[in-house]
């Protein structure tokens, strides 16, 4: 069992912290950090599912959306309590990944994926034509929610032992699982829906600083850029994805920034690191560290 | 479970496969202590009976009684929850990690925290269990080796070390020695039946290789056509015309 707050985590967090302090972070470079983390903080959720226990989700935008609704109809309301749009986003979140992962996860390989999207492209559906929630134009101008003091939770991979080596061998040989008297099943739903509830908590903290909440975080392609998310880091790697994001992030607004058709840049960015740095920007370092599974070694 | 008692009933069981009739009222009974092998031609249906008692198939007709309890139509996890574990013909491990983290994981599903909220936090010690059977088959060198750099052998070995690691009473071996050396067939042999007497074991197999079925097995049942032809001791099954004629006759290994 690990300290709950390993050294160097800490003075990760110690460092963020004193971000907004230093005298060259401008707001604007304040809210690329905030996208940076967010992005990263949600391709890492992802990466449990797809890099852990091999179920490539292409609906974690319903996740992220049905979160960033949650927190903008409270705060449209004048509730600006940021834990209790994280309280609302994570009740929310997981009645839909409950009913989601529970039909996703009876199927394998592709027909996970198409299921989650189906469910997504309903979820997407729903709030584009519903009236209540804006429409097409979602919720706008929102207020700042007010941020309460509270207390970091870290909790490092290395904590989740059994349930990780589980999720390996799922990933590795699913029909092998089984045999060992594994409910795979069941372990299934259960990181899908630990993947989705960290997502939708993301997606509560955007209206916050976004303002709005709209449709398009709802659709598919923003499903897509998580999964691009958690390649570029690093399948597998956990904290890769989070350099991934953040990556992404950076990349997209910087070269928007100069060119109308910023994609182009971003896509030929991308496809090179998939040909060139299959592992992604970590993986290829920590491949053998987190994957390699060394027995005894905490 | 009572010394001596049945632990494995199969009561009349029939598969089919669309047209196919794999299996054909087939009964077989093992009781706890046993060595019984289930020999027979390829496409006997040896392996469907396999996969009908480990809940990989349900059954077209008839039962499955292991333990005295119905398995038939139960799930796989299910069956191996009960303590029957199965090894297969085809090396089935999990290839992109250690030989350690193999058996420890297969261990660890009978591990207290198993499946509870608890094993988020805890860790279950499993190292004692999961060393005496690297230890038992001679892999303990080889701990930290990925599962796909293993020889033929040694996968075969691992292969039954993830079985025992659940800690089954009744273990079912799917062909153990296929693509063994002779040497290494005895070898495997012998340590299948030392391990067999030290865990108080009772043994299911499916063999191709003559020698093994008739040096470890107690009963051999011979299966042709998805029919059980003849049961008995080994000596019997030898010199049992009909056997000799569907199976013996034609292949002489």
């Amino acid at each position: 069992m690990s300290s709950p707050l390993s050294p160097r985590a800490a003075l990760v967090f110690a460092a963020l912290a004193l971000l907004p302090l230093t005298p060259w972070m401008s707001k604007y470079y304040l809210l690329l950090a905030f996208d940076a983390l967010l992005f990263g903080a949600v391709a890492m959720s992802l990466d449990l599912l797809i890099g852990y226990t091999g179920l490539v989700s292409f609906g974690h935008a319903a996740f992220f959306g049905l979160g960033a609704y949650s927190a903008a109809v409270l705060l449209e309301r004048g509730v600006t309590s940021l834990w209790l749009s994280l309280a609302l986003s994570l009740v929310v979140v997981g009645l839909y990944a409950l009913l989601v992962s529970y039909f996703a996860t009876t199927r394998r390989g592709i027909y996970f994926a198409l299921l989650t999207l189906i469910f997504a492209e309903v979820v997407y559906t729903v709030f584009r034509y519903t009236q209540a929630f804006g429409g097409s134009d979602g919720i706008q101008g929102l207020p700042a929610p007010s941020v309460l003091p509270g207390v970091l939770v870290d909790t490092p991979a290395r904590n989740y032992y059994l349930v990780g080596r589980v999720l390996a061998a799922i990933r590795e040989n699913e029909d092998r699982a089984r045999f060992l008297g594994y409910d795979v099943q069941r372990y299934k739903m259960g990181v899908c829906m630990i993947s989705a509830v960290l997502t939708g908590l993301a997606g509560a903290l955007y209206p916050g600083r976004a303002a709005y909440a709209t449709p398009d975080l709802l659709h598919w392609s923003i499903s897509g850029e998580f999964l691009i998310m958690v390649m570029i880091g690093g399948l597998g790697t956990l904290v890769g994805p989070i350099i991934g994001g953040a990556f992404f992030i950076v990349l997209q607004e910087k070269v928007s920034s100069y060119v109308q058709w910023y994609s182009i840049i971003v896509g030929l960015v991308l496809v090179f690191i998939v040909l060139f740095v299959p592992k992604g920007l970590l993986g290829f370092r920590s491949a053998l560290r987190l994957h390699g599974l060394r027995g005894g070694s905490p | 479970m009572s010394r001596n008692g049945v632990l494995l009933q199969v009561e009349g069981v029939s598969k089919s496969f669309g047209a196919l009739a794999a299996l054909t009222d087939v009964s077989l009974t093992v009781s706890a202590g046993e060595v019984v092998s289930v020999i027979g031609p390829n496409g006997a249906g040896k392996s469907t009976l396999f996969n009908v008692i480990t809940g990989l198939h349900g059954a077209t007709r008839g039962r499955v009684l292991f333990d005295g309890q119905v398995i038939t139509g139960r799930a796989p996890e299910a069956v191996n929850r009960l303590g029957l574990a199965k090894t297969f013909q085809i090396t089935n491990v999990f290839p992109g990690i250690s030989v350690y983290e193999n058996v420890r994981v297969a261990a660890q599903s009978r591990a207290p925290e198993a499946g509870r909220f608890t094993s988020l936090w805890r860790r279950p010690d499993v190292e004692g269990a999961v060393m005496e059977l690297l230890v038992a088959f001679g892999l303990e060198g080889r701990r930290d080796e990925t599962a796909q750099n293993l020889s033929h052998g040694e996968q075969r070995y691992l292969e039954i070390c993830l079985a025992l690691a659940t800690k089954p009473t009744l273990l079912l071996l799917d062909e153990p020695t296929a693509g063994m050396t002779p040497g290494e067939t005895r070898d495997a042999t012998a340590l299948i039946r030392r391990m067999a007497l030290a865990r108080g074991l009772t043994l299911l197999l499916i063999e191709h290789d003559m020698s093994v079925v008739m040096g470890i097995s107690d009963r051999v049942a011979v299966l042709h056509f998805g029919q059980k032809i003849a049961e008995g001791p080994p000596e019997a099954i030898r010199t049992n015309p009909q056997v000799i004629d569907a199976y013996l006759g034609g292949v002489d290994d």
